[in-house]
């Protein structure tokens, strides 16, 4: 009697599970379809290689997304999705969005993507844009949220000067690169360390260049990002 | 005939091998795109992070800055970024991207700019 028992709930524990799995795949499988005919390739790159050239680069009207599944948090590319938002304080390519003055630039008119979702269409889009991945990038490196906050700070604004090209608060930092003080919301600590170690890796022209790190301080500001929220 | 073949193949290979996988820029389109974001489209400094910089960027159009720094500083500060010659750590180091020979470009290019 007992072994019945055992027998039914894990018939109805694997059926809960087969449905969970078709789900998700069908969801994957319509996400894909509003991807194509919201035609987000038009402006995305939706597979790899990334951009060789500088030519190529300037053509680049919206951020590449072939391993997007790698580079951001679900929750908050759902979110996201439905009501995007400007990360990218001067635009993709900073370089098209500047107004050249005599003595200083200033940035131009940036909007942010003009596509957004339902609520429904985000989570379909969602699941298939989180099956893009980095084939080379290791999981479950960051896997603990200790790490001094007084040595982080130090490394990014100081020894690396991050905040140069990046915002880590709302109203200070640079601004021809992504918005970090939101990072931890946004992006897996995992990808973080993976780009930071290499990130002419991801895309070879970008405009930030390769640190030469130890793992012990790459890890440091993945964590330091994943803090920022 | 299948010996010839298989040497074709293999200067083939090594070509490839040799060939760099980084496509060498103009120094002016490295410029642009890597250097406008702090020292700005003139080369005055005055580019879009230069207010978040505690140090100002310098300003590559003065002959008077520009003829502190010898060839090799120059280089060296590109290459290895500004605390290699004891300047701002927000200098970064571009040798991921830039190759030796673009780097060489691009010190040509600043004494055009600096007219000096």
């Amino acid at each position: 009697m007992k072994s019945l028992k055992i027998l039914i709930s894990l018939i109805v524990f694997a059926l809960f599970l087969s449905v969970g799995i078709s789900n998700s795949i069908a969801d994957e499988k319509d996400g894909k379809a509003i991807v194509d005919s919201k035609k987000c390739g038009s402006c995305h790159k939706m597979q790899g290689p990334p951009d060789k050239t500088i030519a190529d680069v300037l053509k680049r009207k919206a951020p590449d997304l072939f391993y997007a599944g790698s580079k951001f948090k679900t929750e908050w590319l759902e979110k996201f999705l439905q009501k995007p938002t400007i990360i990218r304080p001067a635009g993709t390519v900073y370089l098209n969005n500047i107004k050249m003055g005599d003595k200083k630039d200033e940035i131009g008119d940036v909007k942010p993507c003009a596509s957004n979702v339902s609520a429904k269409e985000a989570h379909e889009v969602t699941e298939y844009l989180m099956t893009l991945k980095e084939p080379t990038m290791k999981t479950g490196v960051i896997v603990d949220e200790s790490f001094s906050k007084a040595k982080a700070k130090v490394l990014f604004g100081q020894k690396e000067g991050c905040s140069g090209c990046h915002r880590d608060k709302a109203d200070s930092g640079g601004t021809s690169c992504p918005t970090l003080y939101n990072a931890g919301e946004r992006l897996n600590p995992d990808w973080v360390f993976d780009f930071l170690k290499n990130p002419q890796k991801y895309d070879p022209k970008i405009w930030m260049p390769r640190r030469e790190l130890s793992d012990e301080d790459f890890m440091l500001l993945a964590k330091f990002l994943a803090s920022l929220k | 005939m299948k010996k010839v073949s298989l040497i074709v193949l293999s200067i083939m290979f090594l070509g490839l091998m040799i060939t760099p996988l980084a496509i060498a820029e103009k120094a002016e389109d490295n410029y642009k795109l890597y250097c406008f974001q702090c020292h700005g489209s003139k080369g005055s400094g005055g580019g879009i992070n230069a207010a978040a910089l505690s140090t100002a960027p310098r300003d590559h159009t003065s002959a008077t800055e520009m003829k502190k720094l010898s060839d090799k500083d120059i280089f060296t500060a590109i290459k290895e970024g500004g605390a290699a010659v004891s300047k701002s750590t927000f200098m970064p180091p571009w040798k991921s991207i830039l190759t030796d020979d673009e780097i060489k470009d691009m010190v040509k290019h600043l004494h055009k700019l600096c007219n000096c």
